[in-house]
C-alpha cells in the first residue's frame, strides 16, 4: 500500500518550502533527505534518545515521532538554523570548553534542548539541568561535561517571559457523568511469576454438564474473544486468534493439540502461531480442570484455568509483561461470562472483530486506485 | 524503522472528526504514544484524522466548581500554567514529570488518557480528583466519570467513533493537600508505581496507579486519612491488587507512604 504525497507547507530555518510527503514521512526524515538537513540526527525512533530534536513552532519537539504532514505550516528550525543566534552561540564555545562532546552524534538534539533550558529557565541548579536533560541521550561523555557548559551558559541568566495564558471562557454547566459502579475488586489470583496466570472461574451448572460443553471445542472457542478453532482432527487443530492492545491489532494463526481427560474432567490446549504483520510469535498452553463447586452455587462447577504463555518479536519487544498479563486476564473473564451463557442456553457470544479483515483489504484497494 | 503506509486527513471540527472516524480512521492528536507504536509497525492504521486542530479541542472554560480543559491542551501548556490551574499545583506537578521537554510540547492531555497505558501519569491523576471525561460521538456529548474511563491496559471506554473532546476536573479548594509521588528507574520514564493523595476538606482520596491494570483506589486508607488514623495499606494493596507479586506491591506502597508524606510539605 502506497499513500499518495501530500503538499506540506513549512518554513525550515527562515526559508519558506513547498514540498510533498507521504503522510507516513517523520519530518526528520523529510528533513533530511529532501532537504539535505542531515544534521539532524535519528537514533532511536521512538521519542526516547532526544538525538532528533529539532523547533518547531519555536520549541523543541521529536521529529522522529511528527510527521512532516501534520506540521504542515509550522516554523522548524534545525541546528543548520541557529548560526546567528547569540545563546547557541556562547554553548558552542562552552560545549567545547567543557569536552561536552566526543562523537557528537547526541550534539544536535543536545543543543536544541540546552538553548531551551537556558532560555526557559535561566540559571537553575544543576540537579536541575541533568532533569531537564534526561530527555537527550549521549553514550560518550558521561553527562559531566554537558552539565557544566549548560550551566555555564545559564549563569546569570532570567527566564524568560513564558507564552501568554490560554484565554478561559465561562462554563455555564459541569457535565455530570453516571455515577460510578463501585466494580468489585476481581477475583484473580495470584501470578505464578513470569507469564502465567491461574483464574477459578464458578459456573452454575452440574460438572457433567460443564464439561460435556466444553468437549464441543469449536463452540468452546467461540466463548473467547477472537479465538475461532478452523479445524479439528483427533488431537490436532487448527485456529486463528485475534487480539487487538489498543491501537495494536494482531491476528495469530497456529496449530495445536488438545488432550481432554474425562476421568479426571480435565484437558490442556496447546498451540503456537504467528502474526505476520507485526512479525510476533505466541505459544501458550490453556490447562483446565472441573470440580464440584467450593465456593459458587451449590450443585454448580468450578473451573481452574491456568494459562501460560509466551511472546516473541516486536509485540514482546513493546509490551511489559504486566500489560498483556491484564489483557489475558480480561480475556479469561469473559471467556467465563461467554461460557456461562453458552450453558445457560442463551444466545451464542457475538464474535467482536478487532482485526476486520474486509475492511483491511477495503483500505488497501482504495488507497491503490482511490485517487 | 518507518511506519507502514497509512492516508492523512485533517479534520476542522469535532463532527468532522467523528465522520472520519465513522469511515474507519483512527484519532490522531500529538502521536506521541500512538507514534513510537506506528513507527515498530505494531499498530497499522489504514487512516489517521488528525483532531488536536478542531475547533473547540483547546478551549478552557471555567465555572465556579470545575474548569473544563480541551483534550488537545499539551503537557508543556499544563506543566507552564498556560492553562489556569484548579488543583493546588497537582496538575502542573503531574505534567512536568511526563516524558521529557520536547515530547511534552507536542503531547496531549487527551491523547495520552485515552491511549491507556496503565504507568502513564494523567489516568491515575484522573481518577484521584474525580475528573469528568466529556466524549463527543455521532449522537452528541458523553460523559464518563474517569473511573469507568480506563477498562484495563490500552483500553478504554470510547466507542470506535467516539473521541474524547474534553476533561472536566473539579476545583480543590484552597485548603486542599495532596501528594504525588513517582516511581521510576530513570527520569521521565514510564513509572514503575505511582502514589497519589489528595485531602480537601471531607473528600479524600488514596489511589495506587502504575498497577498494569486501571489505577485502584484505595477507600480504607482514605478513609483513615480523613480519621487521621493510620490504615493497614500493605493489606488494602493485596486485596484491590492481588495480581501483583508481593515485591511489586511493596513498590506501590512505598510510593503510597512518599505521597502520604508529602501532604504536610509547604505549598
Amino acid at each position: 500500500m502506497i499513500s499518495a504525497p501530500l503538499a506540506v507547507t513549512l518554513t525550515v530555518n527562515g526559508q519558506r518550502r513547498q514540498l510533498l510527503a507521504e503522510p507516513r514521512t517523520q519530518l526528520a526524515d523529510l528533513l533530511r533527505e529532501q532537504l539535505n538537513l542531515t544534521g539532524t540526527h535519528l537514533g532511536c525512533e521512538q521519542g526516547v534518545c532526544g538525538a532528533c530534536t529539532v523547533l518547531i513552532d519555536g520549541v523543541p519537539q521529536r521529529s522522529c515521532i511528527s510527521y512532516a504532514v501534520d506540521c504542515d505550516g509550522a516554523e522548524i528550525t534545525t541546528i543548520e538554523g541557529f548560526d546567528a543566534d547569540p545563546t547557541m552561540a556562547t554553548l558552542r564555545q562552552n560545549f567545547s570548553a567543557h569536552h561536552a562532546l566526543q562523537c557528537g552524534f547526541c550534539t544536535p538534539g543536545m543543543l536544541v534542548t540546552a538553548r531551551d533550558i537556558v532560555l526557559r529557565l535561566g540559571e537553575v541548579p544543576e540537579a536541575r539541568v541533568r532533569e531537564e536533560l534526561s530527555g537527550n541521550i549521549c553514550r560518550c561523555t558521561g553527562y559531566v561535561g554537558i552539565v557544566g557548559a549548560v550551566c555555564a551558559t545559564a549563569r546569570g541568566c532570567t527566564p524568560q517571559e513564558s507564552a501568554a495564558p490560554i484565554a478561559a471562557a465561562a462554563l455555564a454547566a459541569p457535565a455530570v457523568a453516571a455515577p460510578v459502579e463501585n466494580a468489585a475488586p476481581r477475583a484473580a489470583q495470584p501470578l505464578k511469576g513470569g507469564n502465567s496466570l491461574t483464574e477459578t472461574i464458578a459456573i452454575a451448572a452440574p460438572p457433567e454438564q460443564v464439561w460435556e460443553a466444553m468437549g464441543d471445542l469449536p463452540a468452546l472457542a467461540a466463548c473467547l474473544p477472537g479465538a475461532e478453532i478452523t479445524e479439528v482432527d483427533g488431537e490436532a487443530i487448527k485456529g486463528r486468534m485475534k487480539v487487538a492492545l489498543g491501537p495494536i491489532k494482531v491476528a495469530f494463526a497456529g496449530t495445536g493439540t488438545v488432550r481432554l481427560d474425562a476421568a479426571t474432567r480435565s484437558g490442556v490446549l496447546r498451540g503456537a502461531g504467528r502474526d505476520g504483520g507485526t512479525g510476533s510469535s505466541a505459544e501458550g498452553e490453556l490447562g483446565f480442570a472441573l470440580a464440584p463447586s467450593a465456593t459458587g452455587t451449590p450443585g454448580g462447577t468450578d473451573v481452574a484455568i491456568t494459562l501460560q504463555w509466551r511472546l516473541t518479536g516486536a509485540l514482546a519487544q513493546f509490551g511489559r509483561s504486566g500489560l498483556v498479563a491484564d489483557l489475558v486476564r480480561r480475556l479469561a473473564q469473559q471467556f467465563a461470562a461467554n461460557l456461562q451463557a453458552r450453558l445457560a442456553g442463551e444466545a451464542p457470544p457475538a464474535q467482536p472483530a478487532p482485526l476486520n479483515l474486509f475492511q483491511l483489504l477495503w483500505a488497501a484497494l482504495r488507497a491503490r486506485f482511490g485517487r | 524503522m518507518k511506519p507502514a503506509a497509512f492516508d492523512y486527513a485533517r479534520a476542522a471540527t469535532i463532527p468532522e472528526a467523528v465522520a472520519a472516524m465513522r469511515d474507519g480512521a483512527r484519532p490522531l492528536a500529538g502521536g506521541q504514544s500512538l507514534g513510537p507504536m506506528l513507527n515498530l509497525r505494531l499498530a497499522r492504521p489504514g487512516k489517521l484524522v488528525d483532531i488536536k486542530r478542531a475547533e473547540g479541542m483547546r478551549g478552557v472554560a471555567l465555572s465556579a466548581s470545575t474548569a473544563r480543559l480541551g483534550a488537545a491542551l499539551t503537557h508543556a501548556e499544563i506543566e507552564d500554567r498556560r492553562v489556569e490551574d484548579v488543583t493546588r499545583g497537582l496538575l502542573p506537578h503531574v505534567a512536568r514529570g511526563i516524558a521529557y521537554r520536547a515530547v511534552r510540547n507536542r503531547g496531549t492531555l487527551g491523547g495520552s488518557l485515552c491511549h491507556a497505558d496503565p504507568a502513564a501519569d494523567w489516568v491515575t491523576t484522573m481518577t484521584g480528583l474525580g475528573a469528568t471525561m466529556i466524549a463527543q460521538g455521532p449522537a452528541g456529548e458523553r460523559a464518563i466519570a474517569a473511573e469507568n474511563f480506563m477498562l484495563g491496559a490500552f483500553t478504554n471506554a470510547l466507542a470506535e467513533d467516539e473521541m474524547l473532546a474534553a476533561v472536566e476536573i473539579p476545583r480543590l479548594s484552597p485548603a486542599a493537600r495532596w501528594g504525588y509521588a513517582k516511581i521510576n528507574r530513570k527520569t521521565g520514564e514510564f513509572a514503575m508505581a505511582i502514589g497519589l493523595v489528595i485531602l480537601d476538606g471531607p473528600w479524600a482520596r488514596v489511589v495506587a496507579g502504575a498497577v498494569e491494570a486501571p489505577p485502584a483506589l484505595l477507600p480504607r486508607a482514605a478513609a483513615a486519612l480523613l480519621a487521621g488514623e493510620t490504615s493497614d495499606l500493605d493489606a488494602e494493596l493485596a486485596e484491590r491488587l492481588p495480581h501483583l507479586s508481593p515485591a511489586d506491591r511493596k513498590l506501590r506502597a512505598v510510593s503510597l507512604r512518599r505521597a502520604i508524606a508529602m501532604l504536610s510539605e509547604a505549598r
